[in-house]
């Protein structure tokens, strides 16, 4: 059983949390992989972001109790993986290494995953899991042979067949090819639509903006953000915002914006457009109605053009 | 991000009893078995039984004294070197080729209580090596005596028991360090084979003389170093199997697995 924690700092912990991460750190003699790193996600996907290096897979490994971190604990579905079976059962894990027991049959592969894990119906379960893949149970050539994008599917399979709680994928798309793609993300949503946790990660944007929303931002081993990253992206009113400005005379929006200091740059892209950015949001946004409505001109649109994951991905990782 | 601690089912509730895996054991002890036989592997064995036949066939044509030659040569050759060896080459790939290809993550993650898969790994690795070192060192005895009955039992008891020590004791060497197969052959040549043969105090810390000791007793052959007695023998041969896997037990426990 964990023992009790330490009060957390700053670390909110929801209701339904199914994964709470609290001040995790794990170094590798001088090299510091992972750095007081605290989160808490319950159902739905959860994206795990960062370039090549920030410590995903480490962050992963920890959540799932394969090396225990130098700070910190770790509780999945109420218990701490490393030491506590009951909670490694609940959790389905698709390492990001492409080793598997190259000698065995599909089959085989995530049959023995089922009965390692206590699956009652196994026949019944290995077939859901497979079709929940797409790949043919009655594949009977060793994993050894099989394509790169067979053994990530035969891989998840083995996560899936004993319908775990805390789904942990790392770098799962890797060899699947674009449609193999769309259905693994649709096979992901329906899981965390069905009320299973499932934290994915992943160094390709293109990829973590399909997952959905929710991410968690790691960065030189640190958590950069976590949450919806348009509501990080809202929240960064230091970080210059892009905006399209829809209106009916936008030289003239522009030239009152900039007199009162609020945007720094504007170019104007059409006779009712144009792209205005600005260091202070909030203001921006508040002010702007009321420049329209006293110069009389209609405002139209107003949306924000780098509020994408890969502006805020910019933002906090950096170039 | 920061608001007050709400409790929630991760931190409050308590996780949910392991599920019970009747078939876990069985389930990995055939999975390290069928990683067990390689071409590589077959052919070890092929030799070994061929040297061993070899052995016993020239024994039992040229030696005068039979017996004790064929005895001398069991123990020395192999239960000093044949059965270490064969043990080595089966028990550090149980576990340590799962280390080394990264695949130990789908056994090490699921709810199995991790002596089940320390036994499992030994029995399977034991599966194969006791059937190949007990028959081709028979094989020698039968050949090198004319078919004396105390000398096969010994060989074949000695073998065993001897053969179970090293296989569990290599298990756990493949878990513990990288590079297994080079550090177990130094500790058989450099260790079992010569130093342990120096004197008595360097032959009670080797597996080979309480697997000798046991042949010695049955067959009632002396052999120098081998006077441990078979109760004795029997007994630490049990001990250090037991011991390895405890330690494999705990290694698996502690481990940083990829």
């Amino acid at each position: 059983m964990p023992t009790p924690l330490p009060p957390p700092r700053g670390l909110a912990v929801p209701p339904d949390a199914t994964v709470v991460v609290r001040e995790v750190s794990k170094s590798f003699g001088s090299l510091v992989a992972v750095s007081e790193v605290s989160f808490a996600v319950g159902p739905g996907v959860t994206a795990v972001l960062g370039p090549n290096g920030a410590g995903k897979s480490t962050l992963l490994r920890v959540l799932c109790g394969l090396t225990k971190p130098s700070r910190g604990s770790v509780l999945v579905a109420g218990g701490n993986p490393r030491t506590d079976a009951g909670a490694r059962a609940r959790i389905g894990l698709v390492p990001q290494q492409d080793g598997v027991f190259e000698r065995d049959s599909l089959y085989d592969f995530v049959d023995l995953a089922a009965t390692l894990t206590g699956v009652q119906d196994r026949p019944a379960a290995v077939a859901r899991a497979l079709a929940a893949v797409e790949l043919d149970p009655a594949l009977d050539r060793p994993l050894g042979a099989f394509s790169k994008g067979m053994r990530q599917r035969a891989k998840i399979a083995a996560a899936l067949v004993h319908d775990p709680s805390v789904l942990v994928l790392d770098e799962p798309l890797n060899g699947l090819d674009p449609k193999q793609r769309r259905q693994m993300i649709a096979l992901f949503h329906r899981l965390g639509e069905a009320g299973r946790t499932v934290l994915v990660s992943s160094h390709v944007l293109e990829e973590v903006e399909r997952f959905g929303t929710n991410v968690l931002v790691l960065a030189k081993g640190r958590l950069a953000a976590e949450g919806d990253f348009r509501a990080i992206r809202a929240l960064m009113n230091d970080q210059p915002l892009t905006y399209r400005v829809g209106c009916s005379d936008p030289r003239r929006v522009a030239a009152e914006l900039l007199r009162e200091g609020l945007i720094t740059s504007c170019t104007v892209t059409g006779d009712r457009t144009a792209e205005i950015t600005t260091v202070d949001a909030i203001t921006f946004r508040r002010r702007l109605p009321a420049i329209c409505r006293a110069g009389e001109v209609r405002l139209e649109e107003l949306s924000p053009l780098d509020a994408d994951l890969e502006s805020v991905f910019r933002y906090l990782v950096g170039p | 991000m920061t608001t007050p601690v709400t409790p929630s089912p991760a931190d409050t509730v308590a996780a949910s009893p392991a599920p019970r895996t009747p078939g876990a054991l069985l389930a990995l002890y055939r999975l390290v078995l069928r990683h067990q036989l390689t071409r590589g592997r077959l052919a070890l064995f092929a030799a070994v039984t061929a040297l061993s036949v070899a052995l016993g066939w020239i024994i039992g044509r040229a030696s005068d004294n039979q017996v004790q030659d064929a005895v001398d040569t069991v123990s020395a050759l192999g239960l000093g070197l044949i059965v270490p060896v064969v043990a080595l080459v089966l028990g550090s790939a149980a576990l340590g080729t799962w280390v080394e290809d990264e695949t130990l993550v789908y056994v090490w993650l699921r709810p199995v209580r991790r002596v089940a898969v320390a036994v499992a790994a030994t029995a399977a690795a034991a599966t194969v090596v006791l059937p190949v070192t007990v028959g081709a060192l028979s094989l020698l005895a039968a050949l090198g005596t004319g078919g004396d009955a105390d000398a096969i039992i010994g060989t074949a008891a000695g073998t065993a028991l001897g053969g179970l020590a090293y296989t569990a004791v290599f298990v756990a060497l493949g878990l513990v360090i990288r590079r297994a197969l080079l550090w177990g052959l130094v500790y058989v040549f450099i260790w079992e084979f010569f130093v342990a043969r120096a004197g008595d105090g360097a032959a009670r810390l080797s597996i080979n003389s309480y697997a000798a000791s046991i042949l010695a007793d049955l067959s009632g052959i002396e052999i120098r170093l081998a006077d441990r007695g078979t109760v004795t023998s029997y007994v630490v041969l049990g001990l250090v199997s037991a011991v390895a896997v405890g330690l494999t037990t705990w290694r698996l426990s502690r481990a940083n697995v990829a």
